[in-house]
């Protein structure tokens, strides 16, 4: 079972037609339209990305801006299908994504852990069970019952987080090392994701930052314009990556 | 476990309502949502939200009653048959915006998270729908005061606002790819529904009209929907078969295509967001 594949992606392709200017108005568009100004490009945010993941593993993604790294992690939580190539998931994905933008700031502290988690698409009877140890975790079962307008900022993100934590999926998508809160919450969820990251999930890590790799990531993936440039062990992967921005 | 094989085809629409059908019980929490959002917080919530129609419909009712002195077929009163196309125009423009702005404002969510965005538009429009109901109440009293009551077609609402819903729910989906793409796609929308509420027999009887006029009212579907919403609930229309006819195929087109339309777009919106 431990070898068991979580993630086959085989030549993975994502390509669309873009306006040149990036037009964002109706207006512009009619304008351009009819001054036929209007040019279209070809533009691969992933061309041709291959890789696999098994469970316990934690494959990070490296690239500069706009190297398709975030694309990947659309394809990955199946929300962006490739164009071509064929992606195979096995299991339940979780994504960590900006902490609180499920919320609704008018709803209680409990209404938001039951939507947020539903969201995530847990089961709403479970969720409703889980919410006094999530709500125990985040530190906040006093301040269940306000609207989460009224919690500071490190409180929301307390609560997403622990929301967000609180079953281990099979894969679990990493979008950048967290870095809010004050340094207790710093400490437990660092220590949390560990412990995800070790109870046997598959982990893919999208960061800039080259030591969590190091520490943290059993293999790496280079991107460059969609393209994958380099994959192996870490440390060769950060070289090459190093070469090239030289 | 759950398998996810990107080389399975999907149908268009079908596959999109068996997402919005697995997770019904978020669709649930959505709407529960929306309706405390609105609701539950405040005692004069239920009347806050009412205020807008009503107060719509007081000053519609002083131009048209006193300034042009409206006139409608024997034995339809001016204020329930006014107080009826408030409350339709507000169901319809309210599921239709409400629908498109829940999906590009949980496009944060909804590009990270593996969720059908269709079912934020459902939540929308049946919330909607739920608040339409509310404003059965002053419409009851209106009817009431005038010596008219709700009579026996009232079971027929409930076709009105399924109708109504597939209809704004489909529209939505498609509002909603251009508010994703176009920034000022939101004030044009509203230009659009301006003339829309002109183009649909609000505050006016269509018998006013002249032949063509007419014609032309009768080809916008909502002087459909609104005339057969009329009928069951007060009597102050009578709808013809045609006026059915035209609720019921608008309201399956028009939401097959906004799920056809948008499982095509969606995708090209998620890549470039």
């Amino acid at each position: 079972m431990s070898n068991e594949k979580i993630i086959e992606a085989t030549d993975i392709t994502l390509a669309y037609r873009r306006t040149r200017h990036r037009v964002s108005s109706l207006k512009q568009t009619a304008i351009d339209t009819i001054n036929r100004r209007m040019s279209y490009e070809d533009f691969y945010a992933l061309n041709g990305v291959s890789f696999e993941v098994s469970r316990g593993e934690t494959l990070s993604v490296i690239g500069r801006n706009g190297a398709g790294k975030s694309t990947l992690l659309k394809v990955l939580a199946r929300v962006l299908p490739p164009t071509s190539g064929r992606i195979i998931v096995r299991g339940s994905v979780a994504p960590m994504i900006e902490l609180g933008a499920g919320f609704n700031p008018e709803l209680t502290g409990a209404e938001n852990i039951m939507l947020y988690g539903t969201l995530l698409g847990r089961d709403a009877k479970t969720m409703q069970s889980r919410i006094e140890a999530i709500a125990d975790w985040a530190q906040l079962t006093e301040h269940l019952d306000i609207p989460i307008r009224a919690y500071s900022s490190g409180m929301v993100a307390r609560l997403a987080f622990a929301t967000a934590t609180d079953v281990t999926p099979d894969l679990l998508l990493i979008d950048e090392v967290l870095s809010v809160g004050d340094e207790d919450f710093q400490t437990r969820s660092k220590a949390r994701t560990e412990a995800m990251m070790n109870s046997g999930c598959a982990v893919v890590l999208v960061t800039h930052d080259l030591t969590a790799v190091k520490s943290m990531a059993t293999r790496a993936i280079y991107l460059d314009h969609g393209a994958m440039r380099a994959s192996g062990k870490p440390d060769d992967v950060i070289d090459a990556y190093h070469a090239d921005l030289a | 476990m759950v398998i996810y094989d990107s080389s399975i085809p999907q149908t268009p629409v079908i596959s999109a309502l068996k997402g919005v059908w697995e997770k019904r019980s978020l669709l649930k929490l959505l709407v529960a949502r929306d309706l405390t959002v609105r609701y539950k917080r405040s005692v004069i919530g239920i009347w806050w939200s009412l205020l807008n129609p009503l107060f719509t419909t007081a000053v519609m009712f002083y131009v048209f009653n006193t300034v042009f002195k409206a006139k409608l077929p024997d034995g339809q009163s001016f204020l329930p048959y006014l107080l009826s196309g408030v409350l339709t125009m507000t169901l319809f423009n309210q599921g239709l915006t409400m629908a498109a702005d829940s999906i590009a404002t949980g496009a944060g969510v909804l590009t990270k998270v593996y969720v059908r965005p269709e079912i934020f538009a459902f939540s929308a429009t049946i919330s909607s729908a739920i608040n339409f109901l509310f404003g059965l109440i002053p419409l009851t009293v209106v009817l009431l005061i005038f010596g008219k009551h709700p009579g026996i077609k009232t079971p027929l609402l409930l076709v009105f606002m399924l109708c109504m819903t597939l209809f704004t729910t489909g529209l939505g989906l498609m509002l909603a790819i251009a508010y994703v793409n176009f920034d000022d796609s939101r004030s044009l929308i509203n230009i659009f529904l301006l003339a829309l509420q002109y183009m649909t027999p609000v505050f006016y009887p269509i018998t006013a009209l002249g032949p063509h006029t007419q014609r032309v009212i009768h080809l916008n579907p909502l002087t459909s929907y609104l005339q057969i919403f009329r009928d069951v609930y007060g009597g102050n229309a009578v709808a013809t078969v045609h006026e059915w006819l035209m609720m019921g195929g608008t309201s399956i087109f028009f939401f097959v295509l906004g799920f056809y339309v948008f499982g095509r777009t969606w995708p090209k919106v998620v890549a470039k967001l």
